[in-house]
């Protein structure tokens, strides 16, 4: 490389991102520039000394607990995001409306003319109500020895968590800290406010 | 928590790009384990960038939960472009920026001192650092690391942002234009100056070594 290069270029080098031919030649023509080998030192060093001090990872405060939140918070969205091919529209699907009118059309016509035979019985079958699957959240106890059993009530509308094994809690402590509800609202904090679980000590 | 799809996780599979992509395969169709695995791989690195950026723990921790929902959410649209982590990256610049953005808002009209300030950092606010240093060593990068994050916090977001990617996290200046939604060229200013600064600011610190 008889030219310099250009800005760009020069920073990716000094940030040791260049590779194969275009490192050999910036290399080639850094052979003749002390003050850009130097510069590059530097930068490596600065690089060092910040990686040093600055961890790149740092496990978040109780990562089980972590997971099981996020976890929870997914499972409360399901039906879990799934990548869904389209489907291409064909003659075929336009003819489907039309189809399904027709078939309607004719069983109306059909009813209408056909008289109901009292030898048959009729029987009604209610549909079954839909159960309100209750979602059962996660818990987490980072203590050893403790037990966590949860308990809910829709008719008495009340949800409770019995820990077994826990020391007494002191007066001030603010259950709704530690505690999670899944809701449909954006995680904002996890200092929320008043929740619905009552908790009972063994 | 270990799925089937992540039973042992080390420093060497915790970089492998092509674990991560194996992991996300299998997260879009719905597999909770593969996804369980990929916050275990990439919470660390999250949790500490938005950490470095914001410093206040607790809230760091919610909008790290934050950024891998987001990410199960729109992780049918990833298409293995770019490397997961940097992708997270990306999620993670939006989360603290609507983050931020909010907290100016909600406290618009009164003096707020707690966003991005640097001054009240805990000199015990981190864990041990990772590497194996002697006692010697660690009060000294304690030390530093204190006058680092002190120093980080003068900068603007974006500064900021810029150093922790590039001199912390250890992404390129292409993963980084992907990751703030900008230019190579930008990202590369943003840099210069930024360090500029960073070293004007430590002057004494980074000189005596």
């Amino acid at each position: 490389m008889n030219t310099n290069p250009d800005e760009a270029t020069l920073a990716l080098w000094l940030d040791d991102e260049l590779a194969g031919d275009a490192l050999a030649a910036m290399e080639a023509w850094a052979a003749s520039q002390p003050a850009q080998l130097a510069a590059r030192e530097e930068t490596r060093r600065w690089r060092a000394t910040l990686a040093a001090a600055l961890p790149a990872a740092q496990e978040p405060p109780f990562p089980d607990f972590f997971n099981s939140r996020v976890l929870q918070a997914i499972r409360d969205e399901m039906p879990h995001p799934v990548a869904v091919p389209r489907r291409r529209l064909s003659w075929s699907s336009w003819l489907l409306p039309a189809a399904a009118c027709a078939g309607m059309a004719f069983a109306f016509m059909a009813g209408k003319n056909t008289r109901p035979d009292p030898a048959v019985a009729t029987i009604f079958v209610e549909a079954p109500q839909a159960l309100a699957a209750t979602p059962k959240p996660a818990i987490y106890t980072p203590e050893q020895g403790v037990k966590a059993e949860w308990f809910s009530s829709a008719d008495a509308s009340a949800t409770f968590i019995v820990l077994e094994g826990v020391s007494a809690f002191p007066d001030s402590m603010d259950f709704s800290e530690t505690a999670y509800l899944p809701t449909k609202h954006p995680l904002n904090s996890t200092a929320g406010g008043p929740t619905e679980i009552a908790f009972s000590l063994r | 928590m270990q799925g089937p799809a992540g039973p042992d996780i080390t420093d060497a599979t915790l970089s492998d790009p092509d674990e991560d992509f194996r992991l996300v395969a299998l997260a879009q169709t719905g597999d909770t384990s593969a996804y369980d695995a990929l916050v275990t791989r990439h919470r660390g690195r999250i949790f500490a960038m938005i950490r470095n950026m914001i410093h206040q723990e607790a809230d760091a921790w919610d909008l790290s939960q934050e950024v891998f929902i987001k990410a199960w959410r729109a992780l049918p649209k990833f298409e293995a472009k770019a490397r997961f982590s940097t992708w997270l990256y990306r999620i993670a610049h939006n989360v603290v920026y609507d983050w931020t953005r909010k907290r100016k808002i909600e406290s618009a009209g009164e003096f707020n001192d707690e966003i991005f300030e640097r001054e009240r950092i805990d000199s015990a606010s981190f864990t041990t650092p990772s590497g194996g240093d002697s006692p010697d060593m660690t009060m000294a990068h304690g030390e530093l690391r204190v006058k680092i994050q002190t120093a980080l916090g003068k900068l603007s977001a974006e500064h900021r942002e810029v150093v922790l990617l590039k001199d912390v996290q250890g992404l390129t200046y292409k993963e980084i234009a992907e990751a703030m939604s900008s230019t190579l060229g930008t990202v590369m200013s943003r840099l210069y100056y930024a360090r500029q600064k960073l070293q004007a600011l430590l002057k004494d610190e980074y000189e005596s070594r």
